[in-house]
This record gives structure tokens, C-alpha cells and sequence, in this order.
């Protein structure tokens, strides 16, 4: 990965795209092989398909618990901006109690609360409204304009062709494929996943 | 790292708040599994069923050395302690065989005859089926008969004093059905001083004075006869002084199980499924990705356990001292409290490792409650079991948590000098701890796949 990349996975089910995601993440210790990263080590912010977080806890609780935990600096003006960027009402509902699509934005927001260097989405739009899902790409685009990289894991084309830079393609836990939009259409595996 | 360890802490005890219903059935249910138990154990098979085959048709009224028993109220005697059903001996074996009844108490022919001569025993019978509760029964049968035996030698004994006193006074009486009239040592003795006085020959005086002299050492030997057979059948007398005994249900022992059942259900119950549950909610990768390790994540989820095994556990406590306030007898020490508080401490966090270690063997909430609940279950039973009686019961028992905090809780409360078993108990916990500890932290990757 490059600083302002956007790289999207995609392959079929099953083929590693979330395994390589929780990897890249930290939250997997890689069978074979090893993640290796600048220095300093960039601040990764992760967005686990299924969301994580605590579904008896409010969103604000869930965020002001991960801020804690991520050793934030002001947590109260962290969680309020969060709230607001991610538009989820702050309120005392618990989490398992907001619709999926409000589940993943509180998803997202955790995924942000670090400030990261590093985005890696896996299915981030996938239980998004429009709204939210141009948000989020907004976001997205914020952290590579800082300097940062994207990575995401998605099945939706069209999203590729809009967001990605590079592509890379996983079959059976296999990179098949590396390279750029226009490369990824010129190649056989294009049609595979067309 | 105490940081984030009380971070998370705090979130698990304000779920659990958020949790009453869970948290009420999780203190209420190991409880009355604890007084389930206790009744069990103190009542049931208490009185057996015992058929009662009368062979010899006892009278109502049986007279034994002058004194009347009446046999129904004899045996009711019996019945508070085992189910006399009378039964025809062909009834009572059918119902042996069965199973319906655990054992005959058979009366034979002759019974009540030999009774009243006094000069041989009668005979019971009893049969009894082996195992189960025979020994039970056995046992409740020897107490009948001593029982009987206590009622009778009363008479007895009063039937020979009679004897003794006409051997003192003289007269008449009867003696083995043979009716007799005989001088007595008294007047035998006023007989020899008689001869003694009246006759010339210094011979005959010496041998008449001779005789006096034993007569007068036999009287005072007989005056204290009635005391000597009291003695010689009852070489030790039980005394049952009711003050100040501690109620049944809570004795010592039994509030040492309570303690220890409810943290052996609490503790490896919210461990488990706690642990499990970073898991289910899609957590633990999220954690765990650097911002919690995942010996702190097991140490959380222990320490979580130990500080529920203390708060729940001190609350039964006053709970108990208030109930024994309430019946009139003493309560517990107060100051063994803090003894108390880090048995409980430690109790709750051995219960707890074993609760993680289940959860991350089990990975899913559901199921690691389930064989959280399923395990918990035969390692508190094993504890209750005599370690006398049932030795290998007792060395599985001591590889888990349970037998250990019931005697560390029951040494702290009540022992005279406690330190000894308490420090043989908690490093006991404290190894189980660590041991338990240590698996969990094997296995923990299990979570994250």
C-alpha cells in the first residue's frame, strides 16, 4: 500500500478478503507470511463486516469505552464529532437495538475514533443508505487526502470503478491479481467477476 | 494495563447492571440449589420405608418387671425416625424383592414371653437389601433397638431391685414364676445376733458374729446395688442440652455451601459466557488488535468474577448473620469478615479461570453458559459428597474450585484457629487459579477464528 492509495479487494466468497483485512488489522496472526509497515507504525482504523461492538451499551457508550481503550486525548469532543460525522442520534438505546444500517455507522465511527492513518473497510456500504454511504467515502477520501490509505474489501463493481485506484484480486486465499482500474479491465479476471 | 483492564471491568458490571433479571437468577438459583440440597440431604430417606412383620402378635399393653409398656407407643417412638409399615411375611418379602420397602423388622414367635421371664434376650430380626440405604436402615434399626432396649432395661432394672430388696427385707415374692418366701438379710442378721447373745458356746458365738459381720457388709454392698446396675447399664449417659444450638439450616457447613455454591455458579456462569461473549458480539478482534491483550482480556473476565464472588458473597453473609440474629443464636464473627472477603476474593477468581477456560473451550455465549451451568452442576455435587466415604469423589472433587472454598469459608467463619486450613485452602485456590489461568490462555486464540 501506498500513502494516499485507495486499493479495493475483491474476489468471491470465501476467497480471504476478510481474513487478509483482519490480518492487515492486527486482529488475526497471519498463518504463513508477515505484515510489515513503516516507521512510525501507521494508526489503523478497522471496519469489521459484521459489526463489533457492545449491543447492551449506547452508541456513545460503545464509543466512549473504545476512545478509552485507544487512549484518546478529549473523548467527550472525539464521541460528539463521531456522533455527528456518522449522523447517529445520542441517545441511551442500546446498540443491538439500531437498525443495521445505524449499527454500521457506529461501526464506522469506532473504526475512526483513533484518527487512523489507515482505513480498512470490509463491506463498509453494504447496510448503508445512499446518504450515508457518500458519507463515508467522503471520510474515506479525507484519510488518503491526509496521507493516508484505504483499503476495502467489497463484491459491488461499481463502487470499484469509482473509488478504487488498485485492485487487487483474491481466489482461494490467493492473490491472483495486482494492479490498476485499467489494468483490473483489460485482464481475464475482470470477466470472471463481471 | 490496570487501566485498561478497568475499563473493560467497568463495562462488563454495567451490562451486567443493565442485566437484573440475569443477575437475580444467577444469585437466586445456586441458592436454592443450596437449600434443595441441604433438605435433601438432611431429610430425604430419613425415614425409610420399613415393613414391620409381628410374628408374635404383641399385646397392646406388654408388662415387663411390673412396669406396662404400651407397644404402639413404642414403636411411634420408632417411626419418627424410619416408616414402620406392618406387613404379613409374605407381603413384606414381596415388597422386600420389589423394592417398595428397604428392609424387614421382623418380630419372631415368643418375642413378648421371652421379654416378661427377663432371664434371656429376645431376639429382632431385621433384613435388609444390600447397598443403597441398608446401612442407612441398619443404623436407624440399632438405634431402635437401643431405643427398646433404653425403655427396658428401666424395668429391668427395677424388676431386680425388687429381688434385691426382698434378699435385704425378706418376705414374700416371686422368682423365675416360682413363688417364694424367704428370711432376708436383715432379719438374718437379727437371727445371728440373737444366737449370739443367747448361746454358751464361745464357738458358736464366734461363728454367729462371724456371720453377722458379713451379713451387715452384704447389706451395705445391697443398699448401693440400685445405683450400680443404673451404672453398669449405662456406662456413658448422653445429655441433650437444647441452648443455644445453632438452627439446622444454617449451620456452619451449610453457609459454607451456600457461600461456595452460589460463587461456583455465579462466577464460572458470568466468566464463561462473558468471555465468550467478546466473541459473539464481534469484539474481540477489535480489542485485541493492540488495544487489549489477551491475558488482560482473561485477566478481566477473572477479576470480573472475583469482585461479583465478593460483593455477592459478603451480602449472603450479612444475609445469614441477620437470620441467625433473628432465630436468637449468635451470628457470625465479625471479625473474620475481611478473612472472609479474601476467601471470597479468591474463591470467586478460581471459579472464575475455570468459567474462562470453559468459555473459550465453548466460544459462543449460549453454549458456554449452557456447559458452564452442565459442569458446575457435578463438581458442586462432588462436593458434597463425605470425603471419607467416597475417596475418588473427593480427589476429582479437589482438582476444582468448589470443595476447596467450602472448607476455606468454613474455617474463616467458625474454626477456633483458622490459619491453617485457610492457607492450605487458598493455595490450593490459588494454584487452581493459575492452572485454569494458564489453559484459558492456551486456548483464548480460539476466540478470534
Amino acid at each position: 500500500m501506498r500513502a494516499g492509495e485507495t486499493l479495493a479487494l475483491i474476489g468471491p466468497n470465501g476467497a480471504g478478503k476478510s481474513t487478509l483485512l483482519s490480518i492487515l488489522a492486527g486482529a488475526l496472526a497471519p498463518s504463513s507470511g508477515r505484515v510489515t509497515a513503516v516507521e512510525p507504525p501507521p494508526r489503523i482504523g478497522w471496519l469489521p463486516q459484521r459489526p463489533g461492538l457492545y449491543g447492551r451499551l449506547s452508541a456513545r457508550e460503545n464509543l466512549v469505552l473504545f476512545a478509552k481503550l485507544e487512549a484518546v486525548a478529549d473523548i467527550p469532543a472525539a464521541v460528539g464529532r463521531l456522533l455527528a460525522l456518522v449522523a447517529l442520534p445520542d441517545d441511551r438505546k442500546p446498540a443491538a437495538e439500531l437498525s443495521g444500517g445505524n449499527q454500521q455507522r457506529l461501526n464506522l465511527a469506532i473504526a475512526l475514533l483513533g484518527e487512523p492513518d489507515v482505513l480498512l473497510l470490509d463491506e463498509p456500504t453494504a447496510a448503508l443508505d445512499p446518504t450515508q454511504r457518500h458519507a463515508l467515502w467522503t471520510v474515506a477520501s479525507d484519510v488518503r487526502e491526509h496521507g493516508g490509505a484505504v483499503v476495502f474489501a467489497t463484491q459491488n463493481l461499481e463502487e470499484l470503478a469509482r473509488v478504487a485506484d488498485r485492485v487487487a484480486v483474491l481466489l482461494g486465499g490467493e492473490l491472483v491479481f495486482a494492479g490498476s482500474i485499467a489494468e483490473y479491465e483489460r485482464s481475464p479476471e475482470a470477466d470472471v467477476f463481471a | 494495563m490496570i487501566s485498561r483492564i478497568g475499563v473493560l471491568l467497568g463495562k462488563d458490571v454495567r451490562i451486567l447492571r443493565r442485566s437484573p433479571f440475569l443477575l437475580a437468577a444467577l444469585i437466586l438459583y445456586p441458592l436454592a440449589i443450596a437449600l434443595l440440597v441441604g433438605l435433601v440431604a438432611r431429610f430425604a430417606n430419613d425415614r425409610p420405608r420399613v415393613a414391620f412383620v409381628d410374628l408374635d402378635e404383641l399385646p397392646e399393653v406388654l408388662s415387663v418387671g411390673g412396669e406396662d409398656f404400651n407397644v404402639d407407643q413404642v414403636l411411634r417412638q420408632v417411626r419418627a425416625e424410619v416408616d414402620l409399615i406392618p406387613l404379613s411375611p409374605e407381603e413384606a418379602d414381596h415388597r422386600l424383592a420389589n423394592g417398595e420397602v428397604v428392609a424387614q423388622i421382623i418380630v419372631p414367635s415368643g418375642f413378648a414371653s421371652r421379654l416378661r421371664g427377663m432371664v434371656q434376650s429376645p431376639t429382632l430380626i431385621l433384613r435388609a437389601t444390600r447397598g443403597g440405604l441398608s446401612g442407612r436402615v441398619e443404623r436407624q434399626t440399632e438405634a431402635l433397638v437401643f431405643n427398646l432396649n433404653r425403655l427396658l432395661q428401666k424395668a429391668y432394672i427395677e424388676a431386680n431391685l425388687e429381688y434385691v430388696d426382698l434378699i435385704r427385707a425378706g418376705g414374700d415374692g416371686s422368682f423365675l414364676g416360682n413363688d417364694v418366701s424367704i428370711v432376708g438379710l436383715q432379719r438374718a442378721g437379727e437371727i445371728l445376733g440373737e444366737i449370739e447373745r443367747d448361746t454358751d458356746d464361745p464357738e458358736i458365738a464366734a461363728k454367729a458374729s462371724e456371720l453377722r459381720n458379713f451379713v451387715r457388709e452384704a447389706l451395705l454392698a445391697l443398699d448401693q446395688s440400685g445405683a450400680s446396675l443404673r451404672a453398669v447399664a449405662n456406662p456413658i449417659e448422653l445429655r441433650l442440652e437444647d441452648e443455644g444450638r445453632r438452627g439446622f439450616l444454617l449451620t456452619a457447613q451449610v453457609q459454607a455451601y451456600a457461600l461456595a455454591l452460589t460463587l461456583a455458579f455465579l462466577c464460572i456462569l458470568i466468566a464463561a459466557a462473558g468471555i465468550a461473549a467478546e466473541r459473539d458480539e464481534n469484539v474481540i478482534g477489535r480489542l485485541t488488535r493492540g488495544l487489549v491483550r489477551l491475558g488482560e482480556l482473561i485477566a478481566e473476565k477473572i477479576s470480573l468474577a472475583a469482585l461479583l464472588g465478593l460483593v455477592f458473597g459478603l451480602a449472603l453473609a450479612l444475609v445469614f448473620s441477620a437470620a441467625l440474629a433473628l432465630e436468637g443464636t449468635s451470628g457470625q464473627p465479625w471479625g473474620r469478615l475481611p478473612l472472609l472477603a479474601v476467601g471470597l476474593v479468591l474463591g470467586g477468581a478460581a471459579f472464575g479461570a475455570f468459567g474462562v477456560f470453559l468459555g473459550v473451550l465453548a466460544r459462543e455465549a449460549r453454549t458456554a453458559s449452557l456447559v458452564a451451568l452442565l459442569v458446575a452442576l457435578p463438581i458442586v455435587l462432588l462436593g458434597f459428597l463425605p470425603e471419607a466415604s467416597v475417596a475418588p469423589a473427593a480427589w476429582v472433587s479437589n482438582a476444582f474450585p468448589f470443595a476447596h472454598s467450602v472448607r476455606l469459608f468454613e474455617s474463616s467463619l467458625y474454626d477456633l484457629s483458622p490459619w491453617g486450613t485457610v492457607a492450605r485452602e487458598a493455595a490450593w485456590l490459588a494454584g487452581l487459579l493459575a492452572l485454569f489461568a494458564a489453559g484459558a490462555r492456551f486456548g483464548v486464540r480460539r476466540l478470534l477464528t
